[in-house]
């Protein structure tokens, strides 16, 4: 009894914190081994089977998720990984036709990917992620000292299309107007009445999701190319809204 | 759509995608920089807002669904639902399942004559009595009824209010019908079961020639329920009257009754109360010996009531022998040769207390 309000606890704890989440998956990683072991019939390998991330992920989901009224916390995390380990199997089953890149060929043990002719050229493609990669760490960085990370900003993302839509109206008034940008890297804080008068957007939709507007802001203040490079559909988006 | 790699954590990732919106997803082993195409997403779970609006109209949707199930309900009780049948014979027989409000609900031929009787009628949600009037006219038309002809009906109701009811109001609805056009005979009774058969299949019109325009049909119809079955025996009995006992009454053909039970015939005069309704047996299954005698006494007159027994094994003279108590073998086992069963007797009764006068004469017609 006091283990499981001890764990509830630590959920609660995990809603907001997304340390504290990642602490609990860590502490409940045997349970979700064996809740995936029960799915698979055999017990998963880590860094092969696809089955144990879509677990964890799914024991995420459940953290966020869960409430009281759902009963024991465990049991209905293991009842939302099997869910999803389903939904995963059936995705993956639209591809059962197809042949593996892994599949080994012939005599050689060389698989089916090796033999296909590069397109790609591999160092090329490496020092763009190695790019990327400096790009989001510069942007972690600047992000932290707006005292926001990047889960957050995904847990704050709006999902609905108007939502999404008023954010982008918001930003593309922000990037017409380069002044309002400098102010808010040098306040560090989102504009919301400028933009709100600029806009039109309502301003609670905007406190709404402060952070996923700082986010979206400062990825067009200052040299992020990749990634806007990336976010080939907001210019649409905005040119509409 | 392509996805951008933005955080990796060992139990999950976090993406960016085309539109600008951040997704957590499964590491699938990716690494921060890296685009991917399939990601799995973690499933978005907005917060179920409970609307009081729709939380009020299901519930309105809910009694109002109850409501309709109550009165649909009933209302196919009191309406669609076949509560009570009535099988129309004359030779063409007629089911004719009525509601509870006597309207009637569907109609069936349960012979090649009343299926031809039902082609192109269409009885519906008309009353009992029209269709009956109209069933009837039919059978004229095609020759199924003609003078002196009989038709019985047979009356499949749950309870007897509703069937002294219905027999009255078929009664005078058919007999003011046809009055001044035939003289036919109407015999109802009731049916415990929905045995569709009928028993006057034989065609006693012969016999029914009445004693003029005047109703026999009114005598008939005061026959209560069972008799009428009984009725159905006539066509086959005779034997018997080879037997002799009953020879004067050689009438089976008669429709007289062959009264099922001589039970009450100790209370011989009784007979007239034409008892037990439940047995369709055209033989009496008790005979009573004793009893019946008495009663065989008090009323000798067997050869006055024609309609009586064909059985006469038993008749008149019987002392209640009551050696036939096997009896249910055959209508009208031959038994001793002497049939001096009381039974007789106690069918005399019956048969006299009733139709009497009316039916003798009648028979003498024959």
């Amino acid at each position: 009894m006091n283990e499981e309000h001890k764990i509830i606890q630590q959920v609660y704890a995990a809603k907001e914190d997304i340390q504290a989440a990642d602490q609990l998956i860590h502490t409940y990683l045997p349970f979700i081994r064996t809740e995936t072991a029960k799915f698979l019939k055999r017990p998963p390998v880590e860094g092969q089977d696809d089955e144990l991330s879509i677990a964890m992920i799914a024991f995420h989901e459940a953290i966020r998720r869960y409430s009281r009224i759902r009963g024991a916390f465990l049991k209905y995390a293991a009842m939302l990984i099997r869910s999803r380990l389903i939904d995963y199997s059936r995705k993956e089953q639209r591809h059962s036709g197809l042949v593996s890149l892994d599949t080994p060929m012939g005599e050689d043990d060389n698989p089916l990917g090796e033999t296909i002719a590069e397109d790609r050229n591999p160092h090329e493609e490496s020092e763009t992620r190695e790019a990327t990669r400096a790009e989001i760490e510069e942007l972690t960085r600047q992000m932290e000292e707006f005292g926001i990370s990047l889960s957050d900003v995904a847990d704050n993302c709006p999902r609905q299309h108007r939502t999404l839509d008023a954010c982008r109206t918001a930003l593309q008034y922000a990037r017409d107007n380069p002044a309002l940008l400098e102010e808010f890297l040098r306040t560090k804080r989102l504009p919301a009445e400028q933009l709100t008068a600029g806009s039109g957007v309502k301003r609670k939709t905007l406190e709404r999701h402060r952070k996923y507007m700082v986010a979206l802001l400062l990825i067009y203040t200052n040299g992020y190319e990749i990634l806007r490079g990336h976010l080939k559909q907001i210019g649409k988006g905005v040119v509409s809204g | 759509m392509s996805y951008l790699v933005i955080e990796a954590h060992p139990s999950y990732t976090v993406l960016l995608d085309e539109e600008g919106r951040f997704f957590k997803a499964a590491n699938l082993r990716y690494e921060v920089g890296q685009t991917v195409y399939d990601p799995v997403l973690m499933k978005d779970s907005p917060e179920k807002q409970r609307h009081p609006v729709r939380w009020i109209s299901s519930g309105v949707a809910a009694i109002a669904a109850c409501f309709l199930l109550f009165f649909g309900l009933s209302y196919y009780q009191s309406y669609m639902q076949t509560y009570s049948s009535i099988y129309l014979t004359i030779n063409p027989q007629v089911q004719i399942d009525l509601n509870q409000q006597g309207i009637v609900v569907g109609l069936t031929g349960t012979n090649p004559d009343g299926r031809q009787l039902l082609e192109g009628y269409d009885g519906k949600g008309k009353d009992k009595a029209t269709v009956a009037d109209e069933l009837v006219d039919r059978a004229i038309e095609m020759g199924f009824l003609s003078e002196g002809g009989w038709i019985s009906f047979s009356i499949d109701v749950p309870d007897d209010d509703l069937f002294q009811e219905y027999r009255m109001e078929l009664f005078t609805e058919i007999t003011k019908h046809l009055e001044g056009r035939l003289t036919i005979n109407i015999e109802i009774f009731r049916s415990t079961s929905q045995q569709s058969e009928h028993p006057v299949q034989s065609h006693p019109s012969a016999a029914s020639s009445p004693d003029a325009g005047s109703l026999p049909a009114v005598s008939s119809a005061e026959f209560p329920e069972e008799p009428s079955s009984a009725a159905a025996s006539p066509s086959e009995p005779d034997p018997s009257s080879g037997s002799g006992g009953g020879a004067d009454l050689p009438s089976p053909s008669s429709t007289a009754p062959i009264p099922s039970e001589p039970g009450p015939g100790s209370g011989s005069g009784g007979g007239a109360d034409l008892p037990s309704p439940s047995s369709t047996a055209p033989i009496p299954s008790e005979p009573d010996p004793g009893s019946g005698s008495g009663g065989g006494a008090d009323l000798p007159s067997p050869s006055s009531t024609a309609p009586i027994p064909p059985d006469t094994d038993y008749g008149p003279g019987s002392d209640g022998v009551t050696d036939l108590t096997p009896p249910p073998a055959d209508p009208i086992p031959p038994d001793t040769g002497e049939g001096t069963s009381d039974y007789g007797d106690g069918n005399s009764n019956y048969g006299g207390s009733n139709y009497s006068a009316g039916d003798s004469g009648y028979e003498e017609d024959d």
